[in-house]
């Protein structure tokens, strides 16, 4: 009963968010619109018994990746004479929800074949650091060390495009 | 259970591809394709549930470090790009042109 009203809360929240980003039309009210779904996708992931991915979700998503887009918006001290005019900004999302209308009932068609899992309980242990763990460090250790190079990489190329300080003549 | 779970996936993965086609402010573009990202995750997770298996978990972990590697590698090209014109329209952005 407290598991159903509290996934109806989450995807009320989750949902509105992602509209409002959507919908706002200066990009800092959309960065905080996007946190409160980013914040109630983690209690999805609580509600689905995944502790490890909730509480990555919140710290890394909603603190650190959020808090650096936030911090980008700021940095650039973006004015309402800066943005986009987008007149026909609604026009466009309505046809934009025609286009995309037909994947999502798809999709959802596609999901009626699935199982439901009501009836089963997690095993011991299920989704918590240590298990989570070992898993990734026995057989996803290879694309563990992928992502590290990624990481490199995107760092490299962020502090080549960004910081380059040209020196005036 | 698992039915609505995925129903809000689908949910939040449309409105993030609304999102990247209707929209030309490059901030918002760049946070629905993060949207389509966590849409991602989160079937991943039910997934796991569904299976009773954690590689789902580790694909999410997976996945929000190439957001990480996203956000910190796009947020760079979008300071460059308004540093040369001065303006967040992606029209604007139109260099390889041809």
């Amino acid at each position: 009963m407290l598991t159903d009203g509290l996934f109806i809360l989450f995807t009320v929240f989750a949902v509105t968010g992602a509209a409002g980003l959507v919908l706002f039309k200066h990009p800092m009210n959309g960065a905080m619109s996007f946190l409160v779904t980013l914040i109630s996708l983690a209690g999805l992931y609580a509600l689905l018994s995944a502790k490890l991915i909730f509480a990555i979700q919140l710290m890394v998503y909603a603190g650190a990746i959020m808090s650096f887009i936030i911090f980008v918006i700021m940095f650039l001290n973006i004015q309402e004479e800066d943005l986009p005019i987008e007149e026909g900004r609604f026009k466009y999302l309505i046809g934009g929800v025609i286009i995309v209308a037909p994947i999502g009932l798809f999709l959802s068609r596609v999901i009626k074949s699935f199982p439901g899992a009501d009836a089963i309980i997690t095993v011991e242990g299920f989704g918590e650091i240590k298990e989570v763990g070992l898993l990734l460090f026995r057989e996803w250790l290879l694309r563990f060390e992928i992502v590290s190079i990624l990481l490199l990489v995107s760092l490299v190329g962020a502090v080549v495009l960004a910081g380059t300080r040209r020196i005036a003549k | 259970m698992i039915q609505s779970y995925l129903t809000v996936s689908i949910l939040l993965f449309c409105i993030g591809i609304v999102g990247v086609i209707s929209r030309r402010n490059v901030f918002t573009v760049f946070m629905s394709i993060e949207l389509m990202l966590n849409a991602a995750n989160l079937a991943f997770v039910t997934f796991a549930r569904l299976h009773q298996t954690m590689d789902g978990h580790v694909l999410a972990l997976i996945v929000m470090a190439v957001a990480a590697a996203e956000a910190g590698l796009a947020l760079a090209v979008v300071i460059l790009l308004h540093k040369h014109k001065g303006q967040l329209d992606t029209n604007v952005f139109s260099l390889l042109k041809g």
